[in-house]
Order: C-alpha cells, then structure tokens, then sequence
C-alpha cells in the first residue's frame, strides 16, 4: 500500500479487452548440426551418457526394491523408491544449461536431477574446487572411502564415483550418506554441487527455491530451479510461490540494484500422472500447462511447452530462461512434456493406463532417441555406444557393491550413538554479527528511536503508579530494539510480511522501521502465507537470516506444511549441513472471535525440530528476540496482541537501553513463595500475580510465580527446585487443554518431580471449545479467580474458599463429551 | 472564528495519544484537510488534518506531550468565507 502506487478508477475502469500473448508449444526446431558445431561431439555424447547413468542407477534401485538384487548383488532396499525412468532428459537437459553455482531444488523423484546437475557442475568446476568439495564433505571421509576401493588418476572421474557414492549410500541411509542419512531417498542433496533439498512434499520445492532466488538476487549470484511435477499446478503454495516470484514490487518500488523479478526457473517435469490422476483431461483444469504463466504476469512468466524427451529441446529452453533471469526478468515457467514407464512408486501396478500407452512413449524413449540422433549424425557409432553403455553399468556395478557393503559404508549405529538422530535436531549456534547492514539513513534517524528515547525504561513512575504504554516502553518496543540492531550489524537480515512496511506490521511493531530500511531488507509481502514462510526457508538454507511474520497465530494452518515439513525439518534432514536461522512471529490475537484468538503453541512445540518462544514482559521479549535473532536455530517467536502495549512491571531496572540477550529455554521467577509454584505461559503471567496477590493477602499463601518464556527448549531445574519447596503445582495457559504443552509440561513434571509432590500437578488452561466473542473471553481465558478456585479448592483443599469461578469442572465427564 | 483541533477517536480502547510532531508553527495559515500535526499512538502514527482553511493561532499541546481523547490540541482562526461555507 504504498502512496506512491495511485489506484487511479479513470484507468481502472476504462473499457479494453486483457491481449494475452501465445504460448510457444514445441517451438524446438534446432538442426543437431548446429548444435554439433555450439557443443561439439563430447558433450553432446556425455549427454547420452548421462542419461544412461540416471537409467541405470534408478534400473539398481528398481531391482532392489522389485527383486530385492542387481546385477548379482543383493540387498533389501526398505525405503521409497520413486523412480523417473523415461524422463531422463528433463533432467540431463535442463542441468547442462545450468552453472555449477546455480542450485536445483526437487521433488521426491529427483535422482535423476541430483545425478544430472551433480555430473553438470563436475564437468563446469575446476579440478581444485573438485578436490575442495570432496574433501569438505564429511572430513573428506566419503573420499577415502573411495581411494582405497576404487582406481583412478582422473579427478573428474573421482568426483563421479563420489557423486554416485554419496547418494547411494544416502538413499541407502548410510552413515557415509551425503546427508549422513537423514535425508534418503526423497531428500537427498549435496550443496556444494548445487543441488539443494528434494521435497518428499508435492510442490514443496516451488516456494523454497523462490526464497533460494532471493538470496540469490540479494547477496548471490546465478538462479534457483524449482524441479517440480505437473501434479504440484493444484497446489496452493506453488501458485503463491509463482506470485510471490514475480510481484510488483520487484520492479515498481525495489531500489536499482535490486530492481527485477527473482531469477527462480519453475521447471515442471511434466510427466502426465499426479500419482494415477491423470493432470490434464482429469484432475487439471488447464490443457497444456504452460497456460498457466498467462495467469501471473504480461510475459506469461515466459512459459513455454517443451519436448521432454529431448535432452537439447530442454536445454535450449532452460538456457534462454536462465538468460532472462540473470536480465533480472524472472520468474520463468518450462513445461517439459516426459513420461515415465514406471510407476509413481514401486507398489504401483500403474491400473490407472493403458500398456499402449507406455508402449508409444517408450517408441520415442528418450535414451534410445538420442543415441539414434548422435549416429545419424555421425557422432556416435553403434560400437561406441555399446561401449558408452558398459562402462555406465560397470561404475553403477562397482558403486553398488561399495555402497551395500557395510565395511565401506556402515549402517547408523544408533545403539552405539542414542542420540545420533537428536543431536542434528538444533545447532545451538551463535552467530557472529559482522555489522555493516545495509540502511538508506541513520538508526538515530527514525521517529521511533527518537520516540522511544524519550520513553521510561520502566512501567511504574517513582511513585508506583503504573505508566501508559505512551509513557514508558512497552513489549512493542522491546521487540523493536533488538530487531533494530540486527538490522544494523546483520546484512543479511531481511524481514516480510503482510503489512510490514508502511504499517509496520498490523500491530506496529516495525513501525519506523521503513524510514532507514530499503525495500529489499523489509517488504510487505502477499496474503501467501505458505510462500512467505516456505520462501523465507530457501532464503535461510543459503545462507541468509530472515525474519517473518504471520499476522495471526490462527493462519499457522495456511502454513502448515511449511512450518511442521520445512522449517523444522531441513537442519537435521541435512545431516547437519545446513542451517535454518529463520525466526516466524506469531501474534496471538483476542476480540475477533474463533479464529483470530488461539493460542496455538502446543502446535508448533509437538514438531520436533523447531524452537518455541513466548515472552511476557518488555525485559524478556527484548532479551529473547535477541537471541531468537542470534541464533541458527528456526524459531517460532509468539506474542500475545493483548500485551503488546505492556510495559515492564517486574524488573526494577527496566528494559535495557543497550543491547543484552536471554538464553532461549530458562523459565524465570517473577515473584518468590514457599506454598505453592504458580507456572504460566504467556498472559496468564498477569492474572496468577493477581491470583498471588489475593492469595497472599487473604489466605496468608506465598505463590511462587514462574514464567516459562521459552517452551522448546525448557530447563525443568528451577521448576523442580521450586516443587520441592512448595509440593504443589498449577500449570495455566491461554492454550485449548487437550493437546497443549501445558499437559506436556504436567506429564514431564509429574515424572520428574513425583517426590517433591503433595497433591496432583493442576492444569488450567482454556476449554476445548472455540473462542467465543469478545464480550464472553473473560469466561474462556483463565482468570484470577479460577486460579484461585483451584489452588484453594484442589490443590490445597484446607483454604476452602467458596468458588468464585466456574472452572471447577468434572472434567473426567467433560471428556467422555469430547469437551 | 476560533476552530478547535482535538486529539481524536484513535480506537475504541484507545484512550490517549502522543503528539509526535508539529508540521506547523504558530501564525502559520493552514488549508483545510492540510496535514498540520502527526500524532502517535502506541501501535501506530496518524496525520492529523486542518479542520478549517485560516491561520494556526495557538497551540497548546506541544510536541511529545500526551493528551487524552478529545483534549484541545490547537486552535485554528478560520478565514471568514471558509467559516460561513
């Protein structure tokens, strides 16, 4: 919503008609002498040869699976086997256009792409750089491996049988695997080749190389490819992606530098089948795929339908799509029209097609159509070819036995290592900030610092008397601070969102912010919540640091997949390779009813690898943004809307002026008891001091308040300590009970802290009903008085103080209701 | 004739606002719907209009002070053709 944009209705709403320009639709007419004379003889045979590669490996791996043995070796393959036999062109074509620093992300049948853009930069990458690659890869351990099994003085050639090895003994699930085997089959990758995360997820892949595209334009350099299946067109995310890749902003209000759409590539290998729908005439609307570019920008996102089955057809395209996204004319759309003749996965009768069918695309096979080309040609003979051949099957041969061999490659030993699989779930970094981040006017510039300085640092005046959130900084500000000084001496920082420029958020907490902020490093973004959060992901795996924002806590269901599937999972998939510094604020809402007011913690802290943060004062949402901002840890960083204009009521400093940071998993004592330990999330904080102060004040109780702060990671210590000394515990929320962390947290400290207890751990957390509208919230969120009505009535039951409340439920009753 | 500016209905919970900057000094003439002031509040800052076509004849909440909703913030003197309009 910038001003500068005029929607002006005189042009609106003029009578015209919307000129769509065509689409090419095999447009491919290259005599292959031509091309001879571009390429010459050698590349164009490594192409064939490269396909036969891919054709052999996945051949090995369909035998593993089918016959549970290849070529006289046996093993049984327990993992997924999707398989692209017959579209190995796509894949070889398309990575022959690319340059090894160009990063291809896939699908969960990506083989074919791994091994065509691995075997691509291999022939692109000096020799040194080579060696570099293999001996970073694990310590160089995959490499030695290799030297004492198989010969040779070439360092090409090494680095294939290092490429073959490291993905075998992947989807292997190998510890020697390039992902230490985490990853498998459906997620295999290796970075320095440029081949970054194949998705297991349909279209997961479209929004997260869009991100890697960003990154790129920001701070890198070549493009990213999307290796996606027609299937992934009836996916939301890829349709956001595609919008998020080439919107206005880009070229309308981006500074010079960066002006121009992301240089991301949507390559869709078209394969006919979504599975056994068949995507055009059945389970799409569209009639050839490339219709869909039409639908997102005036150059149709430069789509066109390409022969699939042609390895040149497909470079041809990828090479003139790559030239316009490095023009910064991005993005771009290929429709490779392939087939494959197996199944979508092994236990796929393929009951969906006919046998004629397989058998006319198998007339114009790829592989077999190529070879026939490089003979007519003169290129190739059939004696060369046989040749080509046997030396493909001999290299998958000796890879397969050194792959299977446990010596060579030996299992995970999870007895000898527990732990082997958790320790890859965080990597506890801190990051060093280098400074120098990029500002279009001094920090001491922005009307928000200056406000701000003239704010109290604490919430109550000398006199005691608690200040307005216009006097004294608030949870708002404090966020502000840290966020501020990351920018400063973080150039990689970028931050997004829905309303995050102008606005500054919807609950303005960047506000000011685009005073000294260029577009590029905060921007708002469109209502894609799954391209936002899956988008700022790539931008994280290369190496960025992002924060983003959902407006609501509640729209964490349009983003599912990309929180619970990417965020939280590609550090550890990775086998410890990469790193996901990505922080996603969620503002918890009130007022606007069911779906605008949950408290969804318990979502995102039941998916392991994400880490979970919910401040509630100014001094902790300051002191854990900074770390949530330091570390390289994906973390989901909540805020309550109800308390963003709270100020600091519990330390008697007040909020820092400087810069300080809180370790990420500590509980805090918010006010000292000996009778009974109150421990809330979020706020809930506010009324167990009120309960305490009750408490205290007409029964004579000492409530000892403990804030959790953070939820994954948590430190039960001062939780236990405090047990021991008061026996009795109430855990409250503002989170719906079942399922929420407040049991976990009551589960963990009845296990952990059974001694120590003199009555049942009690939970008061919110119905498991909807949040009802605003005037009825106060019977729904946990109040003083139902606090109180639990710890006088069940937890120490001599109080007996008549209920106040209505909370005092049977909720063994409530359960049998589903309530 | 004298014209009040007050400090506005900036939300329904919203019971005070900042005064964050002046874009006009006193004796200034102003034109109706002319942003003359910006004030804040906690969550976001609003420009804050001329009521009148005249000349800013005395202000009376300085810059950063806090003035609740509805509080007097200035006084615009109205030129007499836009007063009788």
């Amino acid at each position: 919503m910038p001003k500068i944009l005029h929607v002006d209705p005189s042009l609106t709403r003029q009578k015209t008609v919307l000129a769509i320009k065509s689409i090419p639709i095999h447009a491919y007419d290259t005599p292959l002498a031509t091309e001879r004379a571009a390429l010459g003889d050698g590349r164009l045979r490594r192409m064939l040869r490269d396909m036969m590669i891919i054709r052999e490996f996945e051949t090995m791996l369909a035998g593993f699976k089918g016959q549970g043995a290849y070529a006289g070796i046996k093993h049984i393959y327990a993992g997924p086997a999707h398989l692209s036999i017959g579209q190995e062109a796509v894949a070889v074509g398309s990575a022959a256009a690319l340059d090894a620093g160009d990063h291809v992300f896939g699908s969960h049948r990506s083989h074919g792409e791994f091994i065509a853009k691995g075997l691509s930069a291999i022939q692109k990458l000096g020799g040194d750089a080579l060696s570099q690659i293999m001996e970073g890869q694990a310590g160089g351990q995959l490499l030695r491996t290799l030297e004492g099994r198989l010969g040779t003085n070439d360092i090409r050639q090494r680095a294939e049988q290092f490429l073959l090895f490291g993905l075998l003994t992947e989807i292997l699930m190998r510890s020697n695997g390039f992902n230490g085997g985490m990853g498998g089959s459906m997620h295999a990758f290796c970075p320095a080749l440029g081949i970054y995360p194949n998705n297991a997820i349909v279209g997961g892949s479209a929004a997260i190389a869009t991100g890697a595209a960003l990154y790129k334009k920001l701070h890198g350099q070549g493009i990213a490819v999307a290796n996606i299946g027609d299937g992934s067109t009836a996916c939301g995310p890829v349709m956001e992606a595609m919008n998020l890749a080439g919107m206005g902003q880009l070229t309308n209000l981006w500074d010079e530098a960066y002006q121009g759409g992301l240089p991301v590539l949507f390559l869709f290998h078209n394969n006919f089948y979504a599975m056994g729908g068949q995507t055009n005439g059945e389970t799409a609307s569209w009639d050839r795929l490339s219709r869909l570019g039409a639908g997102f920008n005036a150059d149709n996102m430069h789509a066109e339908t390409v022969d699939g089955t042609n390895p040149l057809a497909v470079m041809d395209s990828v090479r003139r799509k790559r030239d316009l996204l490095i023009a910064r004319r991005g993005p771009a759309l290929i429709d490779a029209e392939c087939y494959r003749y197996v199944g979508h996965s092994t236990t796929d009768a393929s009951a969906y097609r006919t046998k004629e069918e397989i058998e006319a695309w198998r007339s114009v096979d790829a592989i077999a159509g190529f070879a026939l080309s490089l003979k007519a040609e003169g290129i190739l003979d059939d004696e060369a070819e046989a040749e080509m051949l046997a030396g493909v099957k001999q290299t998958i041969q000796q890879i397969t036995a050194l792959s299977v061999d446990p010596e060579a490659s030996p299992p995970i030993d999870i007895k000898a290592d527990p732990f082997a699989v958790g320790r890859l779930m965080f990597s506890d970094e801190l990051a060093t900030l280098p400074g120098g981040g990029a500002l279009i006017a001094p920090a001491e510039t922005c009307s928000r610092v200056t406000q701000l300085a003239k704010r109290s640092r604490v919430g109550k005046s000398p006199e005691g008397k608690k200040l307005s959130a216009m006097a004294a900084i608030t949870i708002r500000d404090a966020l502000f601070e840290p966020i501020l000084h990351h920018f400063q001496h973080d150039p990689l920082l970028i931050a997004y969102g829905e309303e995050n420029r102008e606005w500054g958020g919807a609950f303005g907490v960047y506000r000011g912010l685009s005073e000294i902020l260029p577009y590029h490093r905060l921007f708002n973004a469109p209502i894609s919540e799954a391209a936002t959060i899956a988008s700022a992901v790539g931008y994280a795996l290369e190496g960025g640091r992002v924060i983003v924002e959902l407006m609501y806590t509640d729209f964490i269901g349009r983003a599912g997949d990309e929180i619970f599937n990417q965020m939280a999972k590609w550090q550890s998939m990775s086998g410890g390779v990469l790193r996901m510094p990505l922080v996603l604020r969620c503002s918890i809402g009130s007022k606007y009813g069911a779906q605008h007011s949950q408290d969804w913690t318990g979502l995102v802290t039941h998916i392991p690898g994400l880490k979970v943060v919910y401040p509630a004062t100014p001094y902790d949402a300051k002191g854990l943004m900074a770390s949530a901002l330091a570390g390289n840890d994906p973390v989901v960083f909540f805020e309550s809307q109800r308390l963003y204009d709270t100020t600091e009521l519990f330390q008697p400093e007040g909020v820092p002026t400087d810069y300080y940071r809180i370790p990420l998993g500590t509980p805090d004592i918010k006010r000292a008891g000996k009778d009974v330990t109150i421990l809330t999330i979020g706020p809930s904080l506010y009324k167990a001091i009120d309960a305490a102060e009750t408490l205290a004040t007409e029964h004579g109780i000492a409530a000892e308040i403990i804030d959790a702060r953070s939820l994954v990671p948590f430190d039960y210590d001062l939780v236990l300590t405090s047990l021991a000394k008061t026996g009795r515990l109430l855990l409250v929320s503002e989170a719906c009970e079942r399922g929420s962390f407040l049991m976990t947290l009551a589960a963990n400290i009845q296990r952990f802290g059974f001694k120590h207890l003199k009555a049942p751990v009690e939970v008061l957390g919110t119905p498991n009903w909807i949040v009802p509208g605003a005037d009825l919230e106060s019977s729904y969120f946990p109040q003083a008085h139902d606090i109180l009505d639990i710890v006088c009535n069940r937890l120490i039951p001599d109080l007996a103080r008549p209920a106040t409340g209505d909370r005092l439920w049977d909720n063994v009753a409530l359960a049998r209701q589903g309530l | 004739m004298d014209i009040e500016l007050v400090m506005p209905v900036l939300g329904v919970e919203i019971e005070e606002g900042q005064m964050r900057a002046w874009q006009k000094s006193e004796g200034d003439s102003v034109i109706q719907g002319e942003v003359i002031a910006v004030i804040s509040t906690p969550k976001l800052d609003m420009d804050l209009e001329s009521p009148a076509t005249g000349v800013l004849k005395t202000i009376i909440v300085d810059e950063d002070e806090i003035a609740a909703v509805g509080a007097v913030l200035a006084i615009i003197e109205a030129d007499e053709d836009d007063a009788t309009d």
